[in-house]
């Protein structure tokens, strides 16, 4: 067979299978030597995009889709939220360290009996066409929230203590009476009973300023380059590619000093990317967070721990056998060792929730403790309940996108099995089947996590333990935890109203119908040039203190 | 094209049409009659049930499920595909389309390196039959073939971005150096099919009469190889090209996913979790409407190729 056609054929075929022979061959033996070698010798490599990594001012992070319209009044996702607060304002924002200050208000005022708040607008506060702010704005945003045609989720949960806004929201008003138009740079927001949390329930999304004169000439489409008051812009956003903010020049509160933000929604290999110099923002992978906490890891010096306000848990259904003995669920609390899972499992990245209000959190109360692991006072609470002997079926079911992950619960589920000889079988759902199953209180356990809105216990404790509270699935009602709650939301002295919700809290910690179990921490990676990278426990405007330069 | 053929090619696409329009019905109605509807992860924990009906009532979840598909078929024969509910800023027709584009340009390269190499490689492990050469190629390949994705990738990402970072892994558009590793993950590891199949049709090939007949003439062996051999052998695989067509626009989850590439797979991937009801349906249709029309393409490829075939006539 040797003739020129087979030749050629046998040659290109050999390059081929050379080339990849050689390039796996580099793989393999170039392996090993430098994995751990920092990616600083990189650093200078220009990217293809405009400028130098760490020369320009355009900082690319990790992003995720949102998934609502960018519609303050439609936001009800941390991921959509992300993008909202720095492209809109209000009146009230949070700082760095969660502090309420003014933002498109200068300052206000609180009536004697604290039912009326008097908000006193900028002089130089412009949308991003530079049409100036007023009070007629504020008026028409918050009426706009509350009008039951545009059916926002939040309105009500957020903006009910409004004198109106419900009323309006039912159909029964056509304006929001409590919040009145003083003149052009003042604005009167009278609320039903005096709170202590109002301002910070302010800086929800739900309450920030929509353009009136795009909102209605495009009322389809107007969120797709939303004209907020925002220090961003949002300047493009392509499906699962790229979301691309720049910088609102005339910012009232100082102009961000980077000129443009790119999110990558692409998802890819955010480790891989970020070492090589196309990501300004990762995240540490668990299995080498102890060399960076101790410092051996080359890049240890880019690590940042950021603590979050956010508890993952375990619900119980109190309705439903074996739950509804308080023996049980306290028995199913003390038989897991959290300390454990997160030492083997997570290799420390979690935090071990000892009660469910996260330590970030402003009123946390140290005193305040859920059950520890103790396999024997579990066991003899097992024993002694009315299931001793004879446990039903026991099913937790998971599948949401905010509960603890899989690994968190076999671990659990092993533990259970060891120490009280329960199998417990798992469940997982699509999301909206999860949604829509745990709306129904079909499920006897649920594994979910709760992250903070705005900073205040109310939005942990009023919104998941009262028993009226649409979002209690465990059908746990305590007339006495009731009670607190509601004497904590009319108390206007902080320090007591804080006091209130700790007594709440640890009742039902008690009660162990829900187990918390970890509160996240957030592991990232930030470039050195990075500088000023906010490190708040939750989504607050953040970009604008940001600035990229190289020493 | 004879007037057989052009009959045939008619009703092939007359058959097409109520074929279609049984499929558009079935997965309309089983979608809708599923449990769950968008309006769960839509709303989240701010579930109540009047905000559900009201996200029923603005997309029209409400109506009876006839009245629904009539609506959307409406739509749909004025190129409307729907609205996304993942992207509710966005149409259903802005989500797709462009995604399947980029899956489409991104497959159309692998499917171009695929069978460049997969053809050659089928020919010469026939030829080189009865020596070590022969499993050593197919070898070679069903290896690669068999390294999963997940594997192949991150090692592939870390050897030409970290190490000798000759790509950069972000995804900045289709005609980009950094495409490179995508179209070769998704290329390689199909040679080995396309190599086997290629090597038994040239064997099949090899022992027929006509080629004995054109050795015996005396013909040069790169003829023989080249018009005997070759051009027969490579019959049977316009079945296996023109039906993987429709596949290079489905895209790829695993290389979408690891590369961050903003195509068709992905998107499918996460529409049927959503549920986001119209790109489901829209990405059924697509794909049944690409798999009909690549079957009557590869009939008529074998009509115009192969005079021995006649499929208007032997169809009566």
């Amino acid at each position: 067979m040797s003739n020129r056609t087979l030749t050629l054929l046998m040659g290109f075929v050999a390059f081929l299978i050379l080339l990849v022979g050689v390039v796996f061959a580099v793989a393999v033996l170039g392996g090993g030597d430098d994995d751990n070698a920092p990616a600083s010798p990189n650093q200078d490599r220009p990217r293809s995009t405009s400028g130098g990594f760490c020369e320009a001012k355009q900082l690319i992070v990790p992003g995720t889709t949102p998934a609502s319209v960018l519609d303050p009044i439609q936001v009800t996702d941390v991921s959509t939220s992300e993008y909202v607060v720095e492209i809109f304002g209000g009146l009230v924002t949070l700082d760095r360290d969660l502090n309420v200050v003014g933002d498109l208000a200068e300052s206000w005022d609180v009536s004697a009996d604290g039912r009326v708040y008097t908000f006193h607008l900028r002089d130089n506060i412009l949308f991003h066409n530079e049409r100036r702010v007023t009070a007629q704005d504020i008026k028409y945003s918050i009426e706009r929230a509350a009008d039951p045609r545009n059916g926002s989720p939040t309105v009500t949960a957020y903006l009910g203590n409004v004198v109106g806004v419900v009323d309006k929201f039912e159909g029964r008003a056509n304006e929001v009476a409590g919040v009145r138009v003083v003149d052009e740079r003042t604005v009167e927001i009278e609320l039903i009973q005096p709170s202590d949390f109002f301002l910070k329930e302010l800086t929800y999304p739900v309450s920030y300023v929509v353009d009136r004169e795009q909102v209605e000439s495009d009322p389809r489409n107007w969120t797709r380059r939303p004209n907020g008051t925002g220090p961003f812009k949002l300047a493009e956003y392509t499906p699962a590619q790229t979301i691309r903010l720049v910088r609102n020049e005339r910012y009232h509160l100082g102009a961000p000093k980077l000129q443009e933000v790119v999110f990558d929604l692409s998802g890819g290999s955010i480790a891989t990317r970020y070492q090589n110099n196309e990501l300004h923002v990762g995240f540490v992978p668990a299995v080498e967070l102890e060399s960076f906490k101790d410092g051996s890891n080359p890049l240890a010096g880019e690590y940042l721990e950021i603590p979050e306000m956010a508890t993952f848990y375990i619900q119980l259904n109190t309705s439903q056998p074996p739950f509804d003995d308080p023996n049980v669920r306290k028995a199913f609390a003390m038989a897991i060792d959290r300390e454990q899972i997160n030492e083997v499992l997570f290799y420390g990245a979690l935090r071990v929730a000892d009660g469910f209000i996260p330590p970030e959190m402003p009123g946390y109360t140290e005193s305040v403790s859920a059950y520890k692991y103790d396999p024997e006072e579990a066991r003899r609470l097992l024993q002694e309940s009315k299931y001793a002997g004879n446990i039903p079926r026991v099913v937790l079911s998971y599948g949401g996108s905010a509960g603890n992950s899989p690994d968190i619960l076999v671990a659990m589920q092993e533990q259970w099995r060891q120490n009280l000889g329960v199998e417990v079988e798992l469940q997982v759902l699509d999301p909206a089947s999860y949604l829509r199953e745990q709306r129904r209180g079909e499920f006897q356990m649920s594994s979910d996590g709760w992250s903070a809105d705005y900073p205040d216990p109310e939005n942990f404790l009023g919104k998941l333990f009262a028993s009226n509270s649409p979002l209690n699935y465990t059908g746990y009602t305590n007339p006495e935890v009731d009670r607190l709650l509601e004497q904590a939301r009319n108390t206007t002295d902080t320090r007591e109203r804080y006091r209130l919700y700790a007594q709440a809290e640890q009742l039902f910690l008690d009660d162990a119908a829900i187990i918390p179990t970890f509160w996240s921490v957030s592991h990232m990676l930030v470039k050195s040039c990075v500088k000023d990278y906010p490190t708040a426990p939750m989504t607050i405007e953040k970009y604008r203190y940001i600035d990229i330069s190289r020493d | 094209m004879g007037p057989g053929l052009l009959g045939y090619l008619i009703r092939r696409l007359l058959w097409a049409i109520p074929v279609l329009f049984i499929l558009s019905v079935l997965v309309f109605y089983m979608l809708r009659l599923a449990p769950g509807d968008p309006t769960d992860t839509l709303l989240r924990q701010n579930y109540t049930p009047e905000a559900a009906q009201r996200l029923r009532e603005k997309y029209g979840y409400d109506q009876p499920i006839h009245v629904q598909y009539w609506k959307w078929l409406t739509n749909l024969l004025h190129g409307d595909l729907g609205v996304s509910t993942r992207y509710p800023d966005f149409t259903a027709n802005e989500v797709i389309l462009p995604k399947m584009w980029t899956s489409a340009q991104i497959g159309f390269f692998a499917l171009l390196i695929t069978f460049g190499i997969g053809i050659p490689a089928g020919i010469y492990a026939a030829l080189a039959r009865g020596t070590f050469l022969d499993p050593l190629v197919i070898g070679f390949w069903l290896f690669i073939d068999a390294v999963p994705y997940f594997v192949l990738i991150p090692l592939a990402q870390w050897l030409f971005a970290l190490k000798l970072g000759w790509v950069n892994l972000s995804y900045e558009g289709v005609y980009s150096p950094n495409m490179i590793l995508p179209v070769l993950t998704l290329s390689l590891p199909a040679v080995a099919g396309v190599a086997r199949l290629m090597r038994a049709s040239v064997l099949g090939v090899m022992g027929e009469d006509y080629v004995r007949t054109a050795r015996a003439k005396g013909l040069r062996e790169r003829t023989v190889v080249l018009t005997h051999i070759a051009r027969n052998a490579l019959l049977p695989m316009i079945t296996v090209i023109g039906l993987s067509l429709p596949g290079i626009a489905a895209g790829s989850l695993f290389v979408e996913l690891l590369f961050g590439i903003p195509g068709i797979g992905r998107e499918a991937f996460d529409a049927v979790l959503a549920p986001d009801f119209d790109v489901i349906l829209a990405l059924v249709m697509f794909g049944s409407v690409l798999f009909v029309a690549a079957n009557i393409l590869v009939d008529i490829a074998y009509a115009v190729i192969d005079p021995r075939v006649r499929l208007g006539e032997a169809r009566g």
